[in-house]
């Protein structure tokens, strides 16, 4: 298939994402395809860390956001520009630093000498993919213009709307809250991220190749894109269409209200919470070669989903239970739907 | 001050309480008893607010107990109502005396009284005032129960019948929750770890651990409880009426087993003393007064003649009606007499009316109460000292002939008076058989029986003898010694006329005595006496008098005139013999014979049978036993028939089309399936099944089974269990595959192979696990008890829930309070 050609600008639409509007079976299957070629490129430069990578790719399909938190250097930048060049689409990267200012990110109208009239000059935001490195620094207006657009998914500038290409996708890096110099991001607005991963050391075998790969050439300067703007939207549209039965959908219902029951948590997760958290899971799935839901899927994405949502109580944050674990413990108990719908 | 403690402490005291009321009549003592609970839980609970130290909390305790009597008891006699005075303690004094007497008096329950009350309230407070110094001041809460147990066993020692298990169970739930509270406090004195949770509760998350193990306390208590009240019900012989019976008979107002100290002690006692001291006088217009019965010993146990428990209900009371029509009494002569009895102040434990034999009508006052069957009239609390009552009897007179010609009783009576141990000698049987030789009928046996007590067979009236033990005594009397009173001759009598298949049992009371001044009758205690009384049916109970009469006898026994054995009775009998013999072979001879002459063969036949039945009954606990061996086979044999049944269930319902032999599956859509159930809703019910069975399967092997593990995430950790590679995990995978599209695709997949593929797995968790639960996972299936088990935890969720939000709350609220 022609999917591996779409290095340059493409005019046809992709074979597989043709299929899946027709029926979900061969779509699906492309899916899987094309998302296999994106998740091995970016996995040829991010060494050792499959669970990332296929997080990031679920959150890109979910079209959500992608917050990627974690220590300096182990990282974070490179999956977000490895992800970002293995699509062939507009990439733009934005490094947050405490004087940023609102109109670094959604753009300025400029005065035109020559034809006499503000002209609007787009910002970095004007992106399929954003990277917003260090997001934490930026003062709180930065960040909640950028967030903004991501919520909206456009942006208004002097009172005229500039509506965002999909697919958008904003992948924010920012160091653990606790390092300095940082502005941390309020809870509303890290609600605004599907999903939340962090990177974590690579295991010393990995290290090692690193090492070997990293030593000569950046690796991601020999990566091509493997899929463009158009393939991904196609991909988006048979996710959406993945199946998710009543019971488990009940199931996301029940373990969201958990958190807002839970003793050791003060705010629980959001609606959009749970939004966000089937919409992820169809992406989930979908990565999987399956056009259904398990819980499985749900399962799994509950912490990436959730637990940067969820504060802790003030006993709970000095006892160290985090909100990580109350997820990981919530999906440990609750049931899953059985049969009968 | 451990205001909880004290409040649980107190609640055992008066739970437990409550197991005295067949003790009582009324409740005033309830009140007065927890009024001195509360006086004690309240004095404790100030002297641990003072810091007394803890010899001085019963001290304490005694002190306000005293007032508390005062007060209640003897406010007039107190200085301004509360201050104990002299005087005041010697009311306290007086009535505790009259509580004791009215305590000896009356069996129970005993009528209320301030004195009954006051010792009520004195053996509670007692035992609160030691709960309250071992569970809450000493903090032992498990010897606590020692004296709550007293106060239980109270009622269960006097009584003989065992209490309702309502009672039981109160008092063992109060005493758990003693228990409760005290390790929970001690628990609370641990100190909270570091986790300071929010409390709420309805949160899933982990509750403090106290509350997890009292909620595990109150489930190992409750199915403690549960078990001590059930368990004997459904073990035989161990509780005498059906299970969960309360109170027993269910008539208005329940009934209860009456008994009383064992009435042959008593006469001989009686006899021995020789004494001319006066039970009772008594007018009466029968010229020839029969003797004053008070009880009927229908049953022999071997040991002695006992009388069947009464079942009393108030149905009973014999006031203002007529009482039951004499037994078997049908076609004999009659008539009715009328006897004034006025019993002796004196008389000590009577608690049987003396009446002539048989009442029809009673006037006394009182709750006296009848026994059908036999017509004893006993009271459950009076006394008859000091009474005067009247009593209507019908007194039969059959004639010798009618006697004679009596038919065969029916068979209850038969069966209930002619039992006899299985152990009786034969050589007694020998004995009656040939004594009796010559008889004709159940009336000669037994006039020949009389004959030979008192006249043939040489016994000599002695009323030194021991009371008879056992039938090896009767034997010695029968054959060895020939001494003995009325008890050997009246039970030997009866004993015999039994192996003769003549329904017989052993009447007690007094001779109609000796005749005083006037036409009042005098009898005294020497007159005491038992007598055999023999069926005729037609006649009913008929006296007879084995014991020797007169100067070398029981100096009041009279013969009755029907056995008289004078020329004028001896003619008679011998008219009686000869119109049936031969003037009227047609009449009298013809509709008696059949009756007759049958009826002595089975009288043998019956001699014979009786000991039969009765053996059948004495080896009645081996039958028992015996018959619940199968019972326990079947019981234990039961999860694993419901194993199967289950699984075969599972698999008709959903009707899997199996892999046609030697044929590849068709699609599920395909016409290829041999058997064809609807393929619409086949496949997904299939997987269900599938899965079902799987999880048997998993839980009877003791494999976990999470219910927040996802089918394939369940299937990942069996496999971890079973051999890599194998076949197993790839069946393992493929029913985890087919349930999960059961359960969650929009289509469900196939289903062809879950079958096979269950057993295989199910072949492989058996190789996996150690032969014990393989066994197990055979034998008894932990699967089949889940159900059950499910039923059982929400009944004991709701009972946390209860206890958990409600007493929680309300103990809260208390302890809020200073």
């Amino acid at each position: 298939m022609a999917i591996g050609t779409h290095g340059e600008s493409s005019v046809n639409p992709p074979v597989p994402a043709r299929g899946a509007s027709r029926d979900g079976g061969p779509g699906l299957s492309g899916l899987a395809q094309v998302a296999t070629k994106i998740r091995d490129a970016v996995e040829s430069v991010i060494e050792g860390k499959p669970r990332a990578v296929r997080l990031a790719l679920t959150v890109l399909l979910a079209e959500g956001h992608l917050l990627i938190e974690d220590v300096p250097g182990v990282g974070k930048t490179m999956l977000a520009k490895a992800l970002a060049r293995s699509i062939d689409c507009s990439v733009r990267r934005v490094q947050f630093t405490p004087d940023l200012l609102p109109g670094d990110i959604t753009g300025v109208s400029a005065y035109n000498q020559e034809l006499r009239e503000f002209e609007f000059k787009p910002g970095p935001v004007f992106a399929n993919l954003v990277v917003g490195d260090e997001v934490n620094r930026a003062s709180p207006k930065t960040q909640s213009a950028l967030l903004e657009c991501m919520e909206e998914r456009q942006v208004t500038v002097d009172g005229t709307t500039y509506p965002l290409e999909p697919p958008f996708m904003v992948i924010a890096t920012q160091n653990p809250v606790e390092m300095e110099g940082t502005y941390p991001l309020p809870e509303a607005q890290r609600d605004r991220f599907t999903a939340r991963i962090s990177m974590g050391y690579p295991d010393p075998s990995a290290e090692l190749e690193m090492l070997d790969v990293h030593g000569q050439s950046s690796p991601l300067d020999r990566l091509t894109p493997v899929a463009d703007a158009h393939d991904v939207r196609a991909l988006i549209d048979v996710v959406r269409r993945v199946h998710v039965a009543p019971g488990v959908r009940q199931y996301a219902v029940d373990l969201i209200t958990a958190t807002r029951r839970h003793p050791d948590l003060r705010l629980g997760a959001s609606p959009r919470a749970t939004l966000q958290l089937v919409r992820a899971a169809r992406a989930y799935a979908a990565l999987d070669d399956r056009d259904y839901v398990v819980p499985d899927d749900l399962q799994a994405l509950a912490v990436p989903v959730l637990a940067h949502r969820l504060l802790p109580t003030a006993e709970a944050q000095v006892e160290r239970r985090m909100p990580e674990q109350v997820v990981a413990a919530l999906v440990d108990r609750l049931p899953v739907p059985g049969p009968g719908r | 001050m451990r205001v909880r403690l004290t409040i649980v402490a107190a609640m055992a005291t008066l739970l437990s309480s409550i197991g005295l009321y067949p003790l009582f009549e009324g409740t005033g003592w309830v009140w007065s008893g927890s009024g001195a609970i509360l006086v004690v839980a309240v004095a404790g609970a100030l002297s641990r607010r003072f810091r007394l130290p803890s010899a001085a909390g019963p001290v304490v305790a005694l002190a306000a107990l005293l007032l508390y009597f005062t007060v209640r008891y003897a406010p007039g006699q107190a200085l301004l109502g509360i201050v104990p005075t002299p005087g005041s303690l010697d009311r306290l004094r007086e009535l505790a005396g009259d509580g004791w007497t009215a305590a000896n008096r009356y069996a129970a329950p005993v009528p209320p009284g301030a004195g009954i009350e006051l010792l009520a309230t004195l053996g509670i407070a007692a035992v609160a005032v030691m709960v309250d110094l071992l569970a809450v001041r000493l903090r032992r809460a498990a010897p606590a129960g020692l004296p709550l147990l007293a106060l239980y066993s109270v009622p269960a020692a006097i009584r003989e019948e065992s209490l309702s298990w309502v009672a039981f169970a109160l008092g063992a739930a109060g005493f758990l929750g003693l228990l409760l509270a005290d390790s929970r406090e001690q628990v609370g004195s641990w100190g909270r770890a570091v986790s300071g949770r929010r409390l709420t509760d309805e949160a899933p998350g982990e509750r403090p651990r106290a509350r997890t193990l009292m909620a595990t306390g109150r489930r190992l208590g409750l199915a403690a409880v549960t078990i001590a009240v059930t368990v004997p019900t459904v073990v035989p012989g161990v509780h005498p009426r059906g299970p969960l019976a309360l109170g027993g008979g269910g008539g208005q107002g329940g009934s209860q087993t009456v008994t009383t100290p064992d009435p042959m002690v008593s006469l001989k006692r009686e006899l021995t003393r020789q004494s001319d001291q006066v039970v009772l006088t008594y007018r009466t217009d029968d010229p020839a007064p029969d003797y004053l019965r008070l009880y009927a010993l229908d049953r022999f146990d071997g040991d002695r003649w006992i009388y069947s428990p009464l079942q009393s209900s108030p149905r009973d009371r014999v006031a203002g009606r007529n009482l039951p029509s004499p037994p078997g009494l049908l076609t004999a002569r009659s008539r009715a007499v009328t006897t004034r009895i006025s019993v002796a102040d004196r008389v000590r434990n009577m608690t049987f009316l003396p009446a002539p034999y048989a009442p029809s009508t009673v006037s006394i006052e009182g709750d006296w109460r009848v026994d059908g069957p036999s017509l004893m009239i006993y009271s459950l609390r009076e006394s008859a000292a000091g009474r005067d009552y009247t009593v209507t009897s019908v007194r039969t007179e059959p004639s010798p002939d009618q006697l004679a010609r009596a038919g065969s009783p029916g068979l209850e009576v038969m069966h209930q008076h002619t039992r006899l141990p299985a152990d009786i000698p034969p050589q007694l049987r020998r004995l009656a058989d040939q004594v009796t030789a010559g008889a004709r009928s159940p009336y000669e046996q037994a006039l020949k029986l009389q004959r030979w007590f008192t006249e043939t067979g040489g016994f000599v009236y002695d009323t030194t003898t021991t009371a008879p033990r056992g039938t090896s005594d009767l034997v010695d009397f029968l054959q060895g010694s020939k001494r003995g009173y009325c008890e050997q001759f009246a039970a030997s009598m009866a004993m015999m006329a039994r192996m003769l298949g003549i329904p017989a049992r052993v009447a007690m009371g007094y001779t109609s005595g000796s005749r005083g001044t006037g036409d009042e009758w005098v009898v005294r205690s020497r007159d005491a006496h038992a007598w055999p009384e023999l069926y005729f049916e037609g006649a009913g109970w008929m006296r007879f008098e084995p014991t020797p009469s007169g100067p070398t006898g029981q100096g009041s026994a009279t013969v009755p005139s029907y056995t008289r054995e004078d020329a004028d009775g001896e003619q008679r009998t011998q008219q009686g013999e000869q119109t049936a013999d031969s003037p009227s072979p047609s009449g009298a001879e013809e509709s008696p014979t059949p009756g007759r002459g049958p009826d002595r063969r089975t009288d043998n036949g019956d001699t014979s049978a009786a000991p039969d039945l009765e053996a059948g009954s004495e080896n009645g606990p081996p039958v028992g036993w015996i018959a619940a061996v199968p019972l326990v086979l079947l019981i234990l044999a039961a999860p694993m028939a419901a194993r199967l049944l289950a699984r075969r269930r599972r698999w008709s319902q959903v009707a899997v089309p199996r892999p046609a032999p030697g044929g590849r599956p068709g699609p599920a859509s395909g016409g290829r399936v041999p058997y064809g159930p609807p393929p619409a809703t086949d496949p997904a019910g299939a997987a269900h099944a599938a899965w079902r069975e799987l999880r048997a399967d998993a839980i009877d092997h003791g494999l976990t089974w999470r219910a927040a593990d996802s089918p394939r995430a369940t299937a990942r950790r069996l496999a971890e269990s079973l051999e890599p590679g194998s076949p197993a995990v790839a069946a393992l995978e493929r029913i985890a595959r087919a349930e999960e599209r059961a359960r969650y695709a929009p289509a469900p997949g196939p289903a062809d192979t879950l079958r096979e593929d269950v057993r295989t797995v199910r072949e492989a968790f058996g190789a996996a696990v150690n032969r014990r639960a393989r066994w197990r996972a055979r034998l008894a299936p932990p699967s089949t008890m889940e159900s059950f088990r499910k039923t059982g935890s929400r009944a004991l969720d709701v009972l946390d829930r209860l206890n958990a939000t409600r007493l929680r709350a309300f103990l809260h609220r208390l302890t809020r309070r200073p």
